[in-house]
């Protein structure tokens, strides 16, 4: 029954020779995401601020770029992905993967916490987006943005203010910008994780008791997931499976919030 | 691979469920449910391999009579039903005060009630042992939407998502459930609203990207069945061009 022997199957997914930028590339769901890129053929522009995990990212096939770049640095972005499009050719994808976690109580929540967090999570959300919309940036063709928001988006817990409102707003972006840059034919959707074992989870359940973490794996029916489970989403709504496909959210979430 | 593992099918004969049926039939091997059997084999024939698949051919409006059909098809064919794809959906417009109890509860067995019973025998060890592994009910944006004259069709679509996520949440983890929400696509039931020049307008203009078609809603079935979806249940996928998160038409 299988397709992979007809010599005219094509891979739905298919990526090739689509030039994609990745942010938050050298770790967690950025960098599984990057190497899922590659292997379906895409072009893959890796972005983090840490140096020694871009260069020791894995990527098979040509032509891809790796920038060490401070995303905190919003004002930067439009210019370097500018730069970017006239070194290595027109982006037709975007991923922002890269983000901060925050679990801090609203008493000990500071200006100056909530913001880095908002500036990292959100704001250079939408100044990627920006850059994106450009002209000598984006693939004449048309283009597909992926912004990964949380399950923490929707639903609420103690201690995560920052993090649900910086994740929210991502939600409220892609709707907008959906409308709006869809005469360019530019698709913009979110996806939704729940917990996902990836370093940023590690920290973050390292605070916590084992108690804390039986419970947070049995909230999901289908068990913690893993970082490939939400780059294949990723791929899908990336590629022209999704071409009718956008302001949507597609949660990952092993059924975290449909109880 | 086990010979006698299937998807199930329901409303295969036309529009969505038919470009379902011709995407699936690329991977896997299908049965092809619809109420019309000639239209039915039209699909079998666009099919990959198209021998390979079976017809069940019911009227999903008698809900009373699928136990029995589907048990016995099942037995007799010896099958194992690894998927089940709910698109049969009917759809009736007409004000609230016209409406009948007896086609809004004929709507509601094809829409909903039927998706329960299907699901609740191929659970059924004995019938079906633990072979199902994924559910895809193709719901529509009028689950979390109103419109004027829809109000029996979006109970029946906000009842099959409500359904969705508490089978989701049962039957963890052996078997994901999920749906697809689409807008309106261009199939052959549409054909002719589109064929008003006014009306298509009106539409496109709804549509950020435009009216879909059918492929579009097989792909994110597809993806859904998949196992790239592995650690995906409980999910509505929007799939409508933009149309619900559209403030501006």
């Amino acid at each position: 029954m299988s397709t992979l022997s007809d010599p005219n199957f094509v891979n739905p997914l298919s990526l090739r020779s689509r030039r994609i930028l990745v942010t938050g590339a050298a770790s967690g769901i950025g960098r599984i995401t990057c190497a899922l890129l590659s292997r379906l053929e895409a072009r893959v522009a890796a972005v983090d601020l840490d140096q020694t995990g871009l260069e020791s990212l894995e990527l098979p096939g040509e032509g891809h770029a790796r920038r060490c770049l401070d995303l905190e640095n919003v004002d930067a972005i439009p210019a370097w992905m500018a730069e970017l499009a006239l070194e290595g050719g027109p982006l037709s994808g975007l991923v922002h993967a890269a983000g901060a976690s925050c679990v801090q109580p609203l008493r000990l929540l500071t200006p100056a916490l909530y913001r880095k967090v908002l500036l990292l999570n959100t704001e250079a959300a939408l100044a990627l987006a920006r850059g994106f919309q450009k002209k000598a940036v984006r693939d004449p063709q048309g283009g597909s943005i992926v912004l990964i928001s949380s399950v923490m988006a929707t639903a609420g817990a103690s201690g995560a203010a920052a993090y649900s409102l910086s994740k929210s707003a991502l939600h409220g972006l892609a709707r907008a910008l959906a409308v709006e840059l869809a005469p360019d034919r530019i698709r913009v959707n979110c996806v939704a994780p729940g917990f996902v074992r990836t370093p940023m989870f590690d920290r973050m359940a390292a605070l916590w008791d084992p108690a804390q973490l039986s419970r947070v794996e049995a909230a999901h029916p289908l068990g913690l997931g893993t970082a490939a489970d939400v780059a294949n989403s990723i791929a899908f709504l990336l590629a022209d499976t999704a071409r009718w496909i956008t302001g949507s959210v597609l949660t990952v979430d092993g059924g975290y919030t449909a109880q | 691979m086990n010979a006698n593992l299937v998807t199930l099918i329901t409303g295969a004969s036309s529009g969505a469920g038919r470009q379902i049926a011709v995407s699936l039939s690329r991977s896997r091997r299908l049965v092809l449910h619809g109420r019309d059997a000639g239209r039915l084999i039209e699909t079998r024939e666009l099919c990959e391999r198209p021998a390979e698949h079976l017809l069940w051919n019911l009227d999903l409006r008698q809900g009373e009579r699928i136990e029995v059909s589907l048990t016995q098809f099942i037995e007799d064919h010896g099958l194992a039903v690894e998927g089940f794809v709910h698109c049969a959906g009917a759809l009736k417009v007409q004000p609230l005060r016209l409406v009948e109890r007896g086609w809004a509860h004929e709507i509601m067995e094809v829409n909903v009630m039927s998706a329960l019973e299907i699901v609740r025998l191929l659970v059924r060890r004995k019938l079906n042992d633990r072979h199902l592994r994924g559910v895809v009910l193709v719901s529509s944006t009028a689950s979390q939407f109103g419109a004027r004259g829809f109000s029996v069709y979006c109970a029946s679509k906000g009842a099959l998502d409500a359904f969705m996520r508490a089978a989701a949440v049962e039957l963890a983890p052996d078997i994901r459930v999920n749906s697809v929400l689409p807008g309106a696509l261009r199939t052959a039931m549409t054909e002719s609203m589109l064929d008003d020049d006014a009306l298509k307008t009106r539409m496109e203009a709804q549509y950020p990207l435009g009216i879909g078609e059918p492929g579009d809603i097989a792909a994110a079935v597809e993806f859904l069945l998949s196992d790239k979806a592995r650690w995906i249940t409980g999910q509505q996928l929007v799939v409508d061009g933009g149309r619900t998160v559209n403030l501006t038409a």
